[in-house]
């Protein structure tokens, strides 16, 4: 038997683009919102604690099974992670904003292509998304790291540890100060003050980081959103005209030989830079053969990301790993290019570090410690201290870095999954030795400057914080959405969050994947009622 | 009375292989449980002195208890970039109480003695006979620890104890600490010898 069920707005993925977009329209409109997510319920918070220590015990997934059976996708997917909240639920909660130029690089460097929006329009997005999510930052030189107004909390305390190293890097030249993150800096909105437990990613136990469970307990528990867990929208259904969509047409995986039918005045695709290009593209149909919203041809291109050079740098100072592992010192130094110059960009951060001074089994002639001989070894290799340093740097996305639909692989009601592939433009692959060493350099000198040694560096080959595959743009004929998310093809149709981002910067790119969503929501309830 | 490798061996002959597999690691909780000595005497002679004889015994029952909490087949955590999934593999308890009763009857070949009544030099010897050929070119994670005694170890310096130790500094890493504290030298730790 079919079920139906009827709504304002239809949000297609539960993540944190889905909540920021639910949030604001619960907050300004008297919409009635429906939420449908593929995957479960995830673990409620207080049992978290007891989630994280069989993670730290045995490095169980502290998540459950939060997937779905036969979800092995040929190419790089982030993280196999679908629940409720998305991958929000274990992200590292570091939210940096872009820096101008990422929305200018044809027009500044000749390069890749321009956003259809600058960073001054989205700069009051991106304070609705650091307010929502509570942020804690410090402000950097007004001149590298430009915003409106404050952050909405301080700034995480330095560590003993990250002091010293910000005072080490400032001898080499680098002005560094404290990551922002969204993680309570100070108690907020009803959630915990950080205590350091140093999981953020994959598990916060005291909820002290934000993730996107925390919007839906408050939405529902309020009333203003019904979320359907455990149910995956299949297809999306035009309307005779082809101008809009009809309907969402999904499998409750309780009830597999129910289907369920969404209607809404309105859809919202929010599923991540994966399962949205994936879900328009198994939407094809009469008058849209490629797909829904794909016109253009362009649903699934221009995957984009940004690959990283790491490194650590032996220090002659006495660190104390362990203080607060996963915060860091960030610059935006260089990522400020005047225009014109060679393309090359990378954040950087530092952290403490263990790497070369863990306990070890054996000592230098490989033959085995016990007792008291393996402690004191460690001592010995621990009075100098290790920093991690890392360089996101940019990668223009090609058109062949995709998601197409594999015939090879189906899911168990019978779609072709998502293969992935990630390709550098041409100006990317050009560049690439020269920004690595670059970057290399960069490390060298740092080490140089505070008489240490440049251990190791390495290059992740993984493209991270990959987003995009149905970019914005003015120009319906080379994107697929407006810079308000609006599909080109289909009025009633937006797509939000990770897909729409036209080049994914060199910094963490959830926070800018909010701010696009929330200027999307914006947009969005001009069509629904106010609430009063 | 029914020996634990006669007891397996006839269990074997009976069940289904997960329901074998559930039943050798309660034998090897049980076994670890009723008779702790040839651990603890494991434990004194691998583990740093300066725990003292009970903070030694601590870490001894803390293993022993990571070992009858272990799940096996569990889902472990993500890997980032790949959607290929893993699982904690078959339970470490059964081989592991299989090398302890290995060093007992290596104790009672060598010196004709039960291994706790051995010098610690003594154990520690026979220690080094039983992991030799094996690679120690890092720390394992307690799972994938191919010896007990590696395991004891590899799960002892997982710890915040041992950090701190180290250090001689209240670190407390992945404990859950003042925000406000985090700014400060650590303080040193409080040598309150376990007895």
């Amino acid at each position: 038997m079919r079920r139906a069920i009827e709504s304002d707005v239809c949000i297609i993925g539960s993540g944190i683009s889905a909540a920021m977009v639910a949030d604001r329209l619960a907050r300004t409109t008297s919409a009635k919102i429906v939420v449908v997510e593929a995957g479960d319920e995830t673990i409620p918070l207080p049992q978290r604690a007891a989630m994280r220590e069989r993670f730290l015990r045995y490095g169980e997934n502290p998540w459950g099974r939060d997937h779905l059976e036969g979800y092995e996708v040929d190419g790089p997917l982030q993280s196999r992670s679908m629940q409720v909240g998305g991958l929000a639920m274990h992200w590292g909660g570091v939210t940096p904003r872009f820096s101008p130029e990422d929305f200018k690089h044809q027009s500044m460097f000749g390069v890749g292509t321009d956003w259809p929006i600058s960073y001054d329009e989205l700069d009051p997005y991106y304070q609705e998304a650091e307010e929502l999510m509570g942020v804690a930052g410090e402000q950097g030189p007004p001149e590298l790291d430009p915003r409106g107004k404050p952050f909405p909390m301080p700034a995480l305390p330095l560590t003993y540890n990250l002091e010293l190293l910000k005072t080490w890097a400032s001898t080499a030249g680098v002005a560094m100060w404290s990551q922002p993150s969204a993680k309570n800096s100070v108690a907020y909105r009803g959630r915990a003050q950080c205590c350091r437990n140093d999981t953020c990613s994959p598990i916060c136990p005291v909820g002290a980081k934000y993730s996107p469970d925390f919007t839906w307990s408050e939405l529902r528990r309020t009333n203003k959103v019904r979320l359907v867990p455990r149910t995956l929208v299949r297809k999306l259904v035009l309307d005779p005209t082809g101008k809009t969509l009809s309907h969402a047409v999904a499998v409750d995986r309780d009830h597999a030989d129910q289907p369920v039918e969404f209607h809404a005045k309105l859809f919202v695709v929010a599923a991540g830079y994966t399962w949205s290009s994936h879900l328009l593209l198994l939407s094809a149909q009469n008058g849209a053969p490629n797909g829904v919203a794909n016109a253009s041809g362009l649903v699934g291109k221009y995957l984009t990301g940004h690959r990283n050079v790491q490194g650590f740098v032996e220090l002659p100072l006495r660190l104390y790993p362990g203080m607060n592992e996963q915060h860091s010192l960030v610059t935006k130094q260089f990522m400020r290019l005047k225009p014109g110059s060679t393309f090359i960009r990378h954040d950087l951060r530092v952290w403490e570090s263990s790497m070369g001074r863990t306990p070890r089994l054996a000592d230098d002639s490989g033959a085995l410690m016990l007792g008291d001989a393996i402690l004191e070894d460690w001592r010995a290799r621990t009075k100098t201290g290790t920093a991690r340093v890392r360089a996101y740097y940019d990668v223009i996305p090609d058109r062949a870095s995709e998601l197409t639909l594999d015939a090879t692989r189906k899911n168990q009601w019978g779609d072709p999954l998502p293969k992935l592939a990630f390709h550098d433009a041409p100006e990317s692959v050009a560049l690439r030795a020269q920004t690595e060493d670059s970057i290399r350099a960069l490390f060298a000198n740092m080490a140089k400057a505070g008489d240490g040694k440049l251990l190791r560096t390495s290059v992740d080959n993984f493209q991270d914080h990959p987003s995009g595959g149905c970019r914005m743009g003015s120009d319906p004929s080379a994107s697929i959405v407006d810079s308000w998310g609006r599909a080109h093809d289909h009025e009633n149709l937006f797509v939000v969050g990770a897909p729409t981002s036209v080049s994914g910067s060199c910094a963490n790119a959830t926070l800018t994947f909010c701010a696009v969503s929330l200027r999307a929501a914006h947009e969005i309830e001009k069509g629904l009622p106010r609430r009063v | 009375m029914l020996s634990r490798r006669s007891f397996l061996t006839s269990l074997a002959a009976a069940l289904p292989l997960t329901v074998l597999v559930r039943r050798a690691h309660a034998a090897a909780v049980t076994h670890l449980e009723s008779d702790p000595t040839t651990l603890d005497a494991l434990a004194a002679a691998v583990l740093p002195s300066e725990l003292g004889r009970a903070g030694i015994a601590r870490v001894a029952r803390e293993f022993r208890d990571w070992g009858a909490k272990y799940r096996e087949n569990a889902e472990l955590v993500h890997g980032y970039g790949t959607s290929r999934l893993r699982s904690t593999g078959p339970t470490p308890l059964t081989r592991w109480t299989a090398q302890l009763d290995e060093l007992e009857a290596q104790a009672q070949s060598a010196h004709q003695r039960r291994f706790r009544d051995l010098t610690v030099a003594q154990r520690a010897d026979l220690v080094r006979a039983a992991v030799q050929g094996q690679r120690l070119d890092r720390m394992p994670s307690v799972a994938d620890a191919n010896h007990v005694a590696v395991a004891l170890l590899a799960h002892f310096y997982d710890s915040s104890a041992a950090t701190d130790l180290c250090y001689n500094a209240q670190i407390g890493n992945r404990t859950c600490r003042p925000l406000s504290a985090s700014s400060r030298k650590p303080l040193p730790t409080i040598k309150l010898r376990e007895r």
